[in-house]
């Protein structure tokens, strides 16, 4: 059953060339059908989950594939599987204008399997696994339009999503060789009795893999890759690059911490600091990079930055309020960039305008497309009663209940980000609605919302932005279930 | 109790629909038609929305939870003196900007999306007034914030669009700091919930007391950003002057209010037990002592009128804040008279500005020789206002400053006591110097003055009555205390 | 004794008497002779390992059946004919992936002669592989080295001949070493048997006598096979010698010959010297860290490499260092790790030649990168199966090279001193074969509007597509069921003491 869900967008992705469709409206019901039956399977099989772990194939030693639904798994699969069909169905209208769709929808509905095999991976080695397979099939959606431009950024995307993995690979053998099992058991899995006079280096492995893994997470320094990949179609920088692939980061990175290393072990050590300092700093990096950046796509790719470090944040607090707090982060941010990121590409599909100073006026015009823009922008400041508000203050308050000085400065942080986020996205928002007084309006006299395929998840996801934020307890409280270990 | 939902969410919704109804811009031959109705329409919602206030005002009752933000976070409305006072001002200077808007905004575009925020900016004002915890406050203060920058920004020049912005980044750079005491005070208080006597668990001030001097200070300082306390007042004088008049009265009148409604708050949330005598109480006084001389001075330099006007607005709330900072009854006292006066007295001097910028389109103080033979009916207004906020009896400045610097002298801090009621009389010499001049150009322009070219100027009825109005309220507060005072006493005591 | 004890023996002499036979026949005739021989003794190996397996114990075959010291012996675990088999698996998977390109390559006179060295060299494989014997064990590496000269040199290019020139010195220079070691390793123990010399070895470690004349004797004999195998400072004959020889030549080349000597290598550690005493050396040190130096280095000269064979070529100096790695960390999983990422390499790194060449085929003949833009599309089975074989070298899952990888790394962990440099090592070498291969791949499939070059298709090559298909699949195999492997490898590293 588990495989079934990681198998059906494989062979779906694989159909969509191998078909003949003769009209595309053909195409595009076969794969939203597809996607959609996916996404009930995998809700009913985290919904029906049992707490048998499936063994796909045994690989070497005592090292295995296998699937589980954990409260991890639930948290991941649930938000991915919720997103893609809303996803897919803005792609295809946002495709129409790209060539190669064939190909498009291949890698993309493939990313959608593995994606979920990270979700379900019951150990250490099948994330990892998964983790790579995830480069590998998003490096040809980023090579997209190959362009040069595409070329270069697939290339170092590449690089080092690949070099990170090497790097988190080490924390890999660390788990295999000192940890009882690669299984996820919250808490950690190391052997004390192995681990004794070892703890330097466990650490100095530990803090390696972090910086592996993060550069998934566009962890500061190696975060050049991710504003550089939004030559990609928008569909692929706003699920992708907002949510799949970044948040595999910082999934993988929460796995690493609280399921194989153990905060019991990380805490108070050095490596804690020293991950925090690095998150602490991307933090605010991401942010004045977004407030410099005039593209819009990159503006948001900055701020996508900035706002992983946040999850990054909440889970390197390594206190299960922190854990929470992260969770938190991870699903609603998803919401609010994917919805700001789907409006920037609907401005790009609709008018062909690229950076923020083309805006002028558009609120007029787009006024559907630049209101959720502006709700969405408002959920990123953290404007209470709309979602982003909810995982600040989760982040904050683990932050102080931790009683770690290090984090009580991350808060400030946050805040510092948060004030920057109020300037690169308002900034926005203000061009659109008071483009200035001699304002020529005929220029933007033929431009108009988008249709019903781009807006439907548009207001789907504002909803959820607003529903997160007034009404977040039943899913803060499942987050702490998980965090727990109730799940 | 839930009747007091109506005053926050009738507005709101009422100014969303103008938002929607009237968003896009009005032309050709509809235009009167469509003002006509807009107007009509916007009046109307003012009128039930300052009913609903009254009626508001009256309700007693132990307040209700709307809904849970998380766990343990509701957002919770309470009705207490202190939201009774300010709604009080609310109810009075909301309409009357309104009303004087009519005429004002005649010539300007974009009439609806006008309304429709400052409809907003009602609504949200009476929400922060009716908030009965923190995080409450907090959402409402970030609406404010939100809701009221487009009225500084309504004219679309190029000077007015960052006006705005400077105003939106200096206000949530103040909030953000804010919302960083927000987190430590939840986690080292029982609840949110306002009071006057201090939250804090006592463990909690044992254990991390030098921590959450700080944090009060930072809290102190972020929401002082809105009421324009030094060194984060620089956005008041940018964005003040260039908003519409009737936007202007309100954002001095009411909305710089609220980052001292958020200080009483605070103080209250921290105890002021907790706070007396420590360095934050001593650097505070010093920063809003600073801030009340500087804002004077830099008045006092000031040559366009409602530049002056915007740095005597970050001047007179320091003397509010310094009431709130010598942290003594009498000086409350004080300070809430001085919020009450100020409110009528500033929207009043604002909207005789916008008057004068109307109706003859001049702006710098020098040109406006007499202006008083033009416009008898505003400039007394604007002289009896300019001797309110100077500090004449009987007028409410002069009450107000009274019990501020009794308060101060009472209240035993060591050269503060003495230095504070110095500074604020050198303040109010300064205001007279900055704010006379103007009615004695205006009433004896001189020997020079060409009488031939004198023509009557004076605006309709729908702007003079409202600065009457004003004009008359912050006279009346200083003859007719006793029942203000009284309620003054009660908020002071938590009730 | 059982007649399959007779297999080494015969597989040996098989390819011997093949090679002589390739010379009075005619090109086509000795290309399947040359195809025969090695099925068949693939076969042989393949029963033979079945065989040992099942019985579990290594056998010792004597020559003319005379016993030491006077005979000659052949011995077979394992190890050796797991080896064997791998290297007939390679060898024909190599000669049918390049043999389109011969007739393009070598003159048509000079066919056989060529399936004569390849035969000659199968041979010298074989006897390194098996053989119980040093100086057999010399002979056969002077063979190697002749036939190896041979291969690369067939293409008679201004460039091969300068390669085979400097390959050829520095080779003879190898092997002078060996024999230098060999001589003083006699003088010290009086024998040439391994098992024997392993005896007096323990006995002269034991007394504590001649300690220093023995450990020069090591030393060596290890360069000379470490100069032979191109481990890192002594590579610099490599890349032309594999980059301008015939395809399968290079393939073969890369994948086996450097193997060979390595493999030997290691029966001399195990066999001749004895694990133990070897790793008291300081020796391994030498060999830890110029093996980390070529992991680096390799990697960074094939970053600057603008030709895709010679790429290809640095790759292999990086990938020698990582089985020096292996014996560098002296522990017995670091071995294991060695044994297998010879075989994993040997599997990816033809791999990777034979797909190359399919991918210059359909760019004019260009090896430059410019020209390979979008090759993967005109031929989209060597496209595909270069990417197989670059994910398999940065170590992706499901292929060979992570298998090893991982081996590698959960060895060092083990060793105490020596886990951090390996561990770091490890990851920054992934991180640059990632940059030059993953370049590489990217580069092949960014399309270009208007190529002048045609694109060959499955139909047209079919034998050539045939053999990436089983390539592809060997590197799948070794990577998913990695798991027999290994244990065959520790059984027979048990056999070998």
């Amino acid at each position: 059953m588990i495989v079934t869900v990681i198998l059906i967008p494989f062979i779906a992705g694989i159909l969509v060339p191998a078909i003949p469709f003769q009209k595309r409206w053909q195409k595009e019901v076969f794969l939203e059908t597809a996607v959609v039956l996916n996404s009930i399977l995998v809700w009913y099989l985290l919904l029906h989950h049992s707490d048998s772990t499936f063994l796909l194939a045994h690989f070497t030693g005592n090292l295995n594939i296998s699937f589980r639904v954990d409260g991890m798994s639930m948290v991941f699969a649930g938000l991915v599987s919720a997103l893609w069909p809303f996803a897919t169905l803005y792609a295809f209208e946002y495709m129409t204008k790209e060539e190669h769709e064939n190909v498009f929808f291949l890698f993309y509905t493939l990313t959608y399997g593995v994606t979920l095999g990270i979700a379900l991976a019951a150990n250490l080695l099948t994330m990892y696994f998964f983790y790579e397979l995830l480069t590998l099939v998003t490096v040809p959606l980023v090579m997209h339009t190959l362009t040069r431009e595409a070329v270069l950024a697939s290339r170092k995307y590449l690089y080092y999503s690949l070099g990170g993995a090497a790097f988190a690979f080490l924390g890999l053998i660390m788990v295999i060789v000192y940890g009882s099992t690669t299984d996820f058991i919250l808490g950690g899995v190391l052997d004390p009795a192995k681990t004794v006079g070892k703890t330097n280096v466990l650490l100095l492995i530990y803090v390696m893999a972090f910086m592996g893994f993060g550069i998934k997470a566009a962890v500061c320094p190696f975060n050049s890759w991710l504003p550089q990949a939004g030559v990609a179609p928008t569909p692929v920088t706003a699920l992708l690059h907002a949510v799949a692939v970044v948040k595999s980061g910082a999934f993988a990175i929460i796995r690493l911490t609280y399921y194989s290393f153990g905060t019991d072990f990380l805490k108070g050590t050095w490596a804690q600091y020293a991950v925090m300092s690095v998150v602490m700093f991307t933090i605010v990096y991401g942010c004045s990079r977004a407030v410099k950046e005039t593209h819009l796509k990159r503006r948001l790719a900055y701020s996508t930055i900035s706002n992983l470090s946040y999850i990054l944040f909440g889970a390197v607090i390594m206190t299960p309020l922190g854990l929470v707090g992260a969770l938190t982060h991870l699903v609603f941010h998803a919401v609010m960039k994917i919805s700001s990121f789907f409006c920037a590409g609907a401005v790009m599909h609709q008018t062909d305008r690229h950076y923020v100073h083309e805006l002028n006026g558009l609120g007029y015009k787009m006024p559907r497309v630049f209101g959720i823009f502006t709700i969405s922008a408002l959920a990123l400041m953290g404007v209470p009663g709309l979602a982003g508000f909810v995982s600040k203050w989760n982040l904050a308050g683990a932050a102080v209940e931790s009683g770690n000085p290090l984090a009580w400065g991350g808060i400030a942080c946050l805040l510092v980000s948060a004030l920057l986020t109020a300037i690169y996205m308002l900034t926005i928002v203000v061009r659109a609605f008071f483009p200035g007084k001699d304002f020529d309006y005929s220029t933007i006299s033929d431009i108009r919302d988008p249709n019903w395929k781009m807006l439907l998840p548009l207001f789907v996801f504002t909803v959820f932005i607003i529903l997160f934020g007034v009404y977040s307890q039943p899913v803060v409280g499942f987050f702490m279930s998980v965090a727990t270990g109730a799940v | 109790m839930y009747f007091i939902l109506l005053p926050i969410f009738f507005p709101i919704l009422a100014g969303l629909f103008l938002l929607i109804h009237y968003r896009t811009p009005l032309s050709g031959e509809k235009k009167n038609a469509g003002r006509k109705s807009l107007l009509l329409l916007t009046g109307c919602f003012l009128v039930i929305t300052a009913v609903f206030v009254v009626i508001a005002l009256f309700c007693e009752g132990e307040g209700f939870i709307l809904f849970y933000l998380t766990k343990d976070l509701p957002i919770y409305f309470r009705i207490d003196n202190v939201g009774r006072l300010f709604s009080a001002l609310a109810v009075i200077v909301i309409p009357c900007a309104g009303f004087f808007s009519f005429e004002y905004m005649k010539h300007e575009e974009r009439e609806g999306r006008y309304y429709g925020f400052y409809l907003l900016v009602f609504g949200v004002l009476n929400a922060l007034c009716f908030s009965g915890n923190l995080i409450t406050f907090y959402l409402f203060f970030e609406l404010l914030t939100m809701s009221s920058m487009p009225l500084v920004l309504h004219s679309g020049s190029k000077e007015a669009v960052m006006a705005g912005l400077k105003y939106l980044f200096y206000s949530l750079c103040g909030a953000y700091a804010a919302l960083f005491g927000i987190y430590f005070l939840y986690r080292n208080c029982d609840s949110l919930t306002f009071t006057v006597d201090g939250a804090l668990r006592a463990s909690a001030i044992t254990e991390h007391g030098t921590f959450l001097l700080a944090v009060a200070f930072i809290m102190l300082l972020g929401f002082g950003v809105k009421a324009g306390m030094f060194p984060m007042h620089a956005w008041l004088p940018t964005a003040h002057p260039v908003a519409p008049a009737p936007a202007s009265a309100v954002l001095s009148a009411l909305i710089v209010k609220a980052g001292v409604l958020a200080v009483i708050r605070v103080l209250g949330m921290f105890g002021r037990d907790f706070l007396k005598g420590t360095w934050v109480q001593t650097a505070w006084l010093c920063l809003t002592l600073i801030t009340v001389f500087m804002g004077s001075l830099l008045a006092y330099r000031e040559p366009v009128l409602k530049k002056r006007l915007a740095y005597s607005t970050v001047s007179q709330l320091s003397y509010i804040l310094f009431g709130l900072a010598v942290m003594d009854e009498t000086a409350f006292v004080g300070s809430f008279l001085h919020i009450l006066a100020h409110g009528f007295i500033k929207a009043a001097l604002f909207l005789c500005a916008g008057a004068i910028i109307y109706k003859t389109g001049k702006t710098r103080v020098e040109e406006m020789r007499g202006i008083g033979k033009e416009m008898p009916v505003t400039m007394w207004c604007f002289t009896i206002a300019s001797l309110g906020l100077i500090g004449i009896p009987p007028t409410g400045g002069f009450l107000s400053k009274w019990y501020l610097a009794l308060g101060s002298l009472n209240s035993g801090i060591p050269v503060f006591d003495v230095l504070g009621p110095v500074i604020l009389l050198v303040s109010a010499l300064l205001t007279a110097g900055y704010l006379l001049p103007l009615s004695i150009h205006g009433f004896f322009p001189g020997a020079a003055y060409d009488y031939g070219s004198l023509r009557k100027r004076e605006p309709c009825k729908l702007m003079t009555v409202p600065i009457s109005i004003l004009t008359a309220l912050s006279v009346l507060v200083g003859i007719f205390p006793h029942l203000i005072i009284a309620v003054i006493h009660m908020a002071a005591a938590g009730r | 004794m059982n007649f399959i004890c007779n297999f080494p023996f015969f597989s040996i002499l098989l390819s011997l008497f093949s090679g002589t036979i390739c010379s009075v026949l005619p090109a086509k005739a000795a290309k399947i002779v040359n195809r025969v021989v090695i099925i068949v003794i693939g076969l042989m190996s393949a029963v033979l390992l079945l065989y040992l397996l099942s019985t579990g114990e290594s056998f010792i075959y004597w020559m003319g059946h005379f016993p030491a010291p006077w005979g000659n012996e052949i011995r077979a675990g394992v190890l050796e004919a797991g080896m064997a088999l791998f290297f007939c698996i390679i060898m024909y998977l190599s000669m049918a992936g390049g043999a389109h390109k011969l007739p393009g390559e070598v003159v048509e006179s000079k066919h056989n002669l060529y399936y004569i060295l390849v035969n000659l060299l199968l041979s010298s494989l074989l006897a390194l592989v098996y053989t119980n014997d040093m100086f057999t064990a010399y002979v056969f590496v002077e063979i190697n080295t002749i036939s190896a000269c041979g291969l690369i040199m067939i293409r008679q290019v201004g460039r091969t001949i300068e390669a085979a020139v400097r390959y050829m010195i520095m080779s003879l220079l190898g092997s002078g070493l060996l024999l230098f070691g060999l001589c003083i390793m006699y003088d010290l123990t009086g024998h040439l048997l391994m098992s024997n010399i392993k005896e007096s070895v323990g006995l002269i470690m034991a007394n504590g006598e001649y300690q220093i004349p023995l450990i020069v004797s090591v030393a060596l004999m290890c360069i000379g096979l470490c100069i032979k195998s191109a481990l890192f400072p002594f590579h610099a004959w490599l890349p032309d010698a594999y980059g301008y020889s015939t395809v399968s030549s290079a393939a073969i080349l890369s994948s086996l010959v450097s193997k060979g000597y390595i493999f030997l290598l290691i029966k001399i550690i195990y066999r001749v010297i004895g694990f133990d005493i070897f790793n008291s050396t300081r020796i391994i040190d030498v060999l830890f860290v110029f093996g980390l130096m070529g992991m680096i280095f390799g990697s960074l000269s094939a970053i600057k490499e603008n030709d895709i064979r010679r790429m290809i070529a640095f790759s292999s100096v990086a990938q020698i260092g990582y089985i020096y790695m292996g014996f560098g960390m002296g522990t017995q999983a670091g071995m294991v790790a060695s044994i297998f990422h010879i075989l994993s390499h040997a599997a990816t790194k033809s791999l990777l030649f034979i797909a190359a060449i399919g991918l210059t085929d359909v760019s004019g003949g260009s090896r430059k990168f410019a020209d390979l833009t979008g090759a993967a599309y005109r031929n989209k089975w060597a496209g595909a199966a270069f990417t197989v074989g670059s994910l398999s070298m940065v170590g992706i899952p499901l292929f060979s090279g992570f298998i090893s990888k991982l081996l590698f790394a959960q060895a060092a962990v083990q060793v105490e001193g020596k886990m951090l440099a390996s561990l770091i090592v490890l990851g920054i070498s992934t991180v640059l074969n990632a940059v030059y291969f993953m370049k590489t791949v990217i580069r092949i499939y960014t399309s270009k509007a208007d190529t002048p070059y045609t694109s060959i298709t499955f139909r047209d090559r079919k034998a050539y597509t045939v053999t990436l298909v089983c390539f592809i699949l060997l590197n799948i195999i070794l990577g998913v069921s990695s798991q027999p492997v290994v244990d065959m490898i520790g059984q027979g590293l048990a056999m070998f003491a």
